[in-house]
């Protein structure tokens, strides 16, 4: 939902302290990114495309890393990270199997695909396992609506599918 | 004379002239062998200007959506005063039942970035992101893939265009969006690639004049650049020769089009034929007929955003005029979705809905509430829980809210506008049949003594 509201401001975060925002990844984008854009701001999703792969989520202090990095306030790393769909403060699973929710793949039987996973997982969109293996996501058009109904897992996209063809994808995934 | 031969799909294999079992990614090698980056070097062999006039005689028109004249737009660029100018590649598409791009990048790449030297070349632009949406995982990969390639063969890089035959020189660079339909929208677009969150921006200024960091943009979907290869090959009769004039005085429809056929037909997929092709044609000579030989209900004429096409209109031409001829809003990105007459009206209003309320950026107040509230009527009628009055109040939150209607700062609005209204007044039946009747107003005040 690209216009929920962003979190306070002012909210206790955890901390660690070895940092997300590696030297490597900072000399790395130094690099290759930042001549890229005109500002350092523009270079912002791209690092929390990788953050998020890396670590699964966007944790607050990543935020404040990032911010100094690109000499941002961290209300603006907020503000971006908190407007895409693919980016999430809490982590997510593993596995996030995003299942297309929209018109091609509902009038071509979405509703079993997403329905059998509910149950197999005993998930409702949105929600991650305790083991953290797998998350439940309904999505909007993937852009594959030839081959409905679709999902994607992780960075896979599984087309034409069948309540079978979903289990033997997910069986096959390493724990 | 009709389409006769592939022209996008030159490279792939697509029915009636190819094989879809034979497609593959076609290597920079593989396309330089087969005419590749000929176009180009055509092109750097005229002036800027003269490309221009040429795809502005072409009248090419934009596939994007909004079929805008290509090169008409190219012209309200300003003069170059030694700043930067860009390119704005838009392959966000996300616009549900839509799957036209993803064809080219998956596997002709090279016919876009080529494509967008040219574009770059006309219009004297230094810099292009080829925007493209997160979900697009895999393609992403082909495309960095291919434009390492055209670095490396001197096609992009500081040496100048095509190894340095022009002194124009152009980068183009990858842009990954991450999960936001708003972000096809060209201005938060733009915001996109500044790192910020899409929030479309108010026109004008015009982002030809101040786009990417307030600098001259041009931003083109990814059908419309691969267009010009052809284009400047072949010039612009043989571009006319295809496609269909106007049948209502407006500018005419020319040249092939991608049409991604999906939903309730026995062949889904990407077809190449001409704009103006009639719906019944794409459907029965192409996509194989309508699944179990059902009859045809309606059908999404390209993109949700368009409205919907009803039972009547099985033989709409689509051509840019499909709006006035159709009562739709337009022909948005030509791939149809086909509804068989099983189909429950009610819940692909309440799915398509559903889907603007999750994707609104929320900057206006009518189309962030609107279309919630018209996703929640939608629900509640098709539960069995609504009134003939939650059938009024629908028509009029939807019709209230867009640009056409001057409450919002961008399209999407207009989107759900139309969607809703032309589902219910092509199937106002199937939509009284689910509510209650309201009960009658009578002359009774609330709290009068
Ligand atoms: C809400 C919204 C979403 C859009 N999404 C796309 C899109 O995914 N791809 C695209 O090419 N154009 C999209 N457009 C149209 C663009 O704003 C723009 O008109 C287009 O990219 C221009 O390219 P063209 O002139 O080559 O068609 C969208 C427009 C709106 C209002
Ligand atoms: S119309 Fe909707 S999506 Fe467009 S800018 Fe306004 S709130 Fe955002
Ligand atoms: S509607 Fe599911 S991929 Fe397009």
């Amino acid at each position: 939902m690209a216009w929920k509201t962003k979190q306070s401001a002012t909210i206790e975060i955890d901390k660690r302290s070895e940092p997300y925002l590696t030297q490597q990844m900072q000399d790395r984008f130094t690099e290759e990114l930042l001549p890229r854009y005109e500002t350092k701001h523009a270079s912002l999703i791209p690092i929390l495309h990788e953050i998020q792969d890396e670590y699964r989520c966007i944790p607050y202090q990543a935020m404040i890393e990032i911010a100094t990095f690109l000499e941002l306030k961290p209300a603006d790393v907020l503000d971006t990270a908190s407007f895409y769909e693919e980016f999430s403060i809490e982590k997510l699973g593993k596995y996030v199997i995003g299942v297309c929710q929209s018109v091609a793949c509902e009038i071509c039987g979405h509703q079993a695909i997403l329905d059998h996973v509910r149950k197999k997982l005993d998930l409702e969109p949105h929600e991650t396992t305790d083991d953290g293996k797998f998350t439940l996501l309904t999505l909007e058009c993937l852009g594959s609506c030839d081959t409905a109904p679709v999902a994607l897992v992780n960075d896979e996209l599984h087309e034409n599918l069948t309540i079978e063809k979903l289990d033997q994808i997910m069986e096959n995934l390493p724990d | 004379m009709p389409v006769t031969e592939p022209v996008l799909c030159k490279r792939i294999p697509t029915a009636p002239w190819g094989d879809p079992k034979d497609r593959h990614v076609v290597s920079y090698d593989e396309y330089v062998k087969t005419g590749g980056y000929e176009s180009l070097e055509k092109a750097l062999s005229m002036k800027p200007a003269e490309v221009v006039d040429l795809v502005k005689e072409s009248q090419l028109r934009g596939r994007g959506g909004a079929g805008f004249p290509c090169g008409l737009k190219w012209t309200f660029l300003p003069e170059p005063d030694g700043g930067r100018r860009y390119l704005a590649l838009n392959c966000d598409e996300a616009e549900p039942c839509t799957f036209k791009d993803r064809l080219l990048i998956d596997f002709d790449p090279h016919l876009v970035l080529e494509g967008v030297a040219i574009a770059c070349y006309a219009c004297q632009l230094d810099t292009a992101y080829f925007f493209i949406r997160g979900e697009y995982h895999k393609q992403a990969k082909v495309v960095q893939n291919a434009i390492d390639e055209a670095y490396a063969h001197g096609i992009f890089g500081k040496q100048g265009l095509l190894k340095g035959k022009s002194k124009q020189a152009v980068e183009c660079y990858l842009h990954r969006s991450a999960g936001a339909y708003i972000c096809g929208e060209e201005t938060g677009m733009l915001e996109c690639i500044e790192g910020k969150r899409g929030w479309p921006r108010i026109k004008p200024p015009f982002p030809a004049v101040q786009g990417l960091f307030g600098r001259p943009t041009i931003i083109n979907n990814v059908e419309t650049l691969a267009a010009l290869c052809p284009i400047v090959k072949k010039g612009k009769d043989w571009w006319a020769s295809m496609g269909c004039e106007s049948s209502i005085g407006a500018p005419p429809s020319y040249g092939p089009k991608l049409m991604g056929v999906s939903g309730h037909v026995n062949k889904p997929g990407v077809y190449e034929v001409d704009l103006g092709i009639k719906l019944s044609t794409l459907i029965n000579d192409f996509a194989g007929g309508i699944r179990g030989g059902k009859k045809f209900k309606g059908a999404i004429p390209g993109g949700v955003s368009m409205g919907v096409l009803g039972p009547d209109q099985f033989d709409a031409e689509m051509d840019f005029d499909i709006g006035r001829t159709n009562q739709l809003l337009g022909l948005g990105t030509a791939c149809p979705t086909i509804f068989d007459e099983d189909t429950d009206m009610v819940a692909v209003a309440r799915n398509i809905c559903r889907f603007f309320a999750n994707e609104s950026c929320g900057q206006c107040t009518p189309c962030r509430e609107g279309t919630s509230w018209t996703y929640k009527i939608l629900c509640r009628i098709e539960q069995g829980n609504g009134t003939s009055k939650d059938l009024d109040m629908l028509l009029e939150i939807a019709g209230s809210m867009g640009i056409v209607s001057g409450t919002t700062i961008c399209g999407l609005a207009d989107g759900n506008n139309w969607a809703v209204r032309t589902i219910v007044n092509k199937f106002r039946s199937e939509f009284e049949a689910r509510v209650r009747p309201s009960l009658v107003a009578v002359g009774v005040t609330v709290g009068a003594s």
